[in-house]
């Protein structure tokens, strides 16, 4: 699925330069759960953008099913988040104005599905997570789980080849962290996903068939999930 | 269609945001329609004024200086002094026949002769024992109109409306009678069918005539034969073939400068004066207000417009700027900067449009629901032969084209602010928006 070499990404902070990748190596096969651990700062963020097609790498290769995503237009970028990359945030990132199901419907725009079949399906996805009853509801009448089950449905509906979560679980209790990654884990495996999750929590680092750690901008891959602390 | 839900949503949820936004904009745009229906307003005022000079209809005058009063004779002072006469103004005389020539010229729809006369009253001597011995008599004045009743439609009776009796037929044309002023035949106590002496002349009150602005109009009005045949100037005993004022209706607006500059030629001596000549003559509030309209009004139309485009551009693009995690997730979902920008723009379009509408409406009513009254001071040079100060209350149509005006800035400020936040949307990248959220 993913292919990484010696990817390099450097951003300017005045007049210094923060390497925030340096030389990552890294491979994802089709269908696995990748978690990956590390201190704040290590570049995790910076390798879920590379992964997510959301920024280019100062140099090296990132390919993504055969393309290699630093070579492409913005405007192709732009169609592979759009139809094979699903994001899961960490602060749920749900629009305020829009219910549950407009906003699982966002995620449908740009493929230009017809708007009752675009309806129908945002309407499944949030019936998948257990929100039928609160399609209609506005972001901030939903709980912190609720929301981030919202935003699990919005990354699942275009049916996505790759799901990307940034601390899914980082802003919930514990009961509903794990309500949360337990539905994730069903989806992986219904849906055949390939998963790369990063996480603080050595916990849900533990539930992923492998595990890397990030650290000084490289990836340690088959570590221990302990090691990142 | 999901664009208008979205654009619907926001609408509706960020409404103080939206108001903000639509107040700034709307001020500029309310203000700028304001000016254009006020300007309206007063230009409508000036026309009333000026139609109560001239009447409805007349786009041209056409007068000449009066003539050096030769050595011995009269003129002016010398029927001044005679009981019951009637004297020409300052204007100097023309010949009738120059209305036929004026008439026949090619922009000219119709022209007609007018007469604008001073009548004086002396008492008579029967009242003198009531004077104290040596005193002068006080003559009394009022003003009269010769009017050409082959064409009513031209000159200060045109705009004359008949309140009781009848207005003049072409069979009045050699007899003694009169229409006259509303006001004047309240203060005389004159009513139809009463008698009134112009030039040893008992003519006959067979109407009263009310003007539309009231201060511009003559005390009476009579037929232009027979204030010629009554009236002395210098040695002349009667004026039969003069007149003093030439009144012209042009084919069209467009085609006044045309008739001024043919009329010159014809007759190089006259005095060729327009409706605009005049409007530009006239002082007092109402000439004030055109002037502030015009001058004061359009700059601060302006400047209070590109304020209030750089507010609603500064207010769109911080908007923007706590959107950046809602824009910022939806370039992560695949959506495309432009979809976004129109997003933007589509908000801003709406806000404007609607505010544009509301308070353009909204300021140009309320100048017309407080109608200011303005005044309008007309020079003594002019047809009536005095200062005439005409009361005119400033209206502020809000005409469709008003309207327009409104929404299209309205809606430009808009686009303009939606683009500034459309541009910084733009310049987001899904990943700019990633790390601000972290």
């Amino acid at each position: 699925m993913y292919t990484l070499s010696d990817v390099t990404k450097n951003y300017r902070k005045g007049d210094y330069t923060v390497v925030a990748l340096g030389g990552l190596d890294l491979s994802i096969e089709d269908g696995e759960w990748l978690a990956i651990q590390g201190r704040t700062g290590s570049g995790k963020t910076t390798l879920l953008q590379m992964l997510g097609a959301m920024d280019r790498p100062s140099a090296g290769a990132v390919r993504f099913s055969g393309r290699d995503l630093a070579g492409l237009p913005e405007a192709e970028l732009t169609e592979v988040r759009a139809a094979s990359i699903g994001f899961v945030f960490q602060t749920f990132n749900l629009i305020p104005t829009l219910s549950a199901i407009e906003n699982v419907e966002t995620a449908l725009v740009p493929l230009r599905i017809p708007a009752a079949k675009r309806r129908a399906r945002a309407a499944q996805a949030l019936a998948d997570v257990g929100l039928s009853d609160r399609a209609q509801h506005l972001p901030s009448e939903l709980s912190g789980g609720q929301q981030q089950r919202v935003g699990i449905a919005r990354a699942l509906v275009k049916e996505p080849k790759v799901l990307l979560a940034d601390e899914p679980t980082g802003n919930l209790d514990v009961d509903t962290r794990d309500e949360i990654m337990s539905l994730l884990e069903k989806l992986w495996r219904e849906h055949g996903l390939t998963l790369v999750l990063v996480t603080h929590d050595t916990s849900i680092a533990e539930r992923a068939q492998r595990v890397g750690v990030m650290k000084d901008g490289r990836l340690f891959t088959g570590a221990e999930p302990d090691d990142a602390s | 269609m999901f664009f208008l839900t979205y654009l619907r949503r926001e609408l509706r949820h960020r409404m103080r945001q939206a108001l903000i936004i639509a107040i700034g904009l709307g001020v500029g745009a309310g203000l700028v329609v304001t000016v254009t229906a006020a300007t309206s307003g007063i230009s409508n005022a000036q026309a009333a004024v000026l139609h109560s000079l001239y009447g409805i209809g007349t786009d041209v005058t056409v007068t000449t200086a009066a003539a050096v009063p030769k050595s011995g004779s009269g003129g002016l002072g010398s029927n001044a002094q005679q009981e019951n006469s009637l004297s020409v103004g300052d204007a100097g005389l023309l010949n009738a026949s120059s209305v036929t020539s004026i008439s026949h010229l090619r922009d000219v729809a119709a022209a007609a002769g007018g007469f604008t006369l001073t009548g004086i009253s002396l008492p008579s001597q029967g009242s003198g024992a009531e004077r104290p011995a040596g005193a002068f008599p006080i003559p009394t004045t009022f003003s009269v109109d010769g009017v050409d009743l082959a064409h009513l439609g031209l000159g200060p009776f045109a705009s004359a409306k008949i309140s009781s009796g009848r207005s003049f037929t072409a069979s009045d044309t050699g007899s003694n009678v009169a229409v006259v002023d509303a006001n004047y035949a309240t203060a005389k106590r004159l009513t139809v069918g009463s008698s009134i002496t112009i030039a040893s002349t008992r003519f006959t009150v067979m109407g009263i005539a009310r003007q539309a602005q009231g201060g511009g109009s003559a005390n009476v009005y009579i037929p232009l034969g027979r204030a010629q045949a009554l009236t002395q100037y210098q040695d002349l005993s009667s004026l039969t073939g003069r007149i003093d004022t030439i009144y012209v209706a042009a084919t069209s607006a467009s085609d006044i400068p045309a008739v001024h500059k043919e009329i010159s030629k014809l007759l190089p001596a006259a005095t060729v004066t327009t409706s605009g000549d005049l409007a530009s003559e006239v002082s007092g509030s109402l000439a004030t207000a055109a002037s502030l309209a015009s001058d004061l009004g359009k700059w601060l139309s302006i400047a209070v417009l590109i304020a209030a485009f750089a507010v609603a551009s500064l207010l769109t693009m911080a908007a923007v700027g706590r959107r950046v995690r809602e824009f910022g997730t939806l370039k992560a979902l695949g959506w495309r900067s432009r979809r976004i920008i129109a997003q933007i723009m589509a908000e801003s379009a709406v806000i404007g449009a609607i505010m544009g509408i509301a308070l353009g409406f909204g300021a140009a009513s309320l100048v017309d629901a407080i109608a200011p009254k303005l005044t309008a001071t007309v020079p003594p040079s002019f047809a009536s032969g005095n200062t005439n100060t005409v009361g005119v209350h400033l209206a502020a149509h809000v005409s469709v084209s008003a309207i327009l005006l409104a929404v299209v800035l309205a809606i430009a400020g808009a686009l303009i602010a939606g683009l500034f936040g459309g541009w910084r949307a733009a310049r987001l990248r899904p990943a700019d928006a990633m790390v601000q959220m972290q």
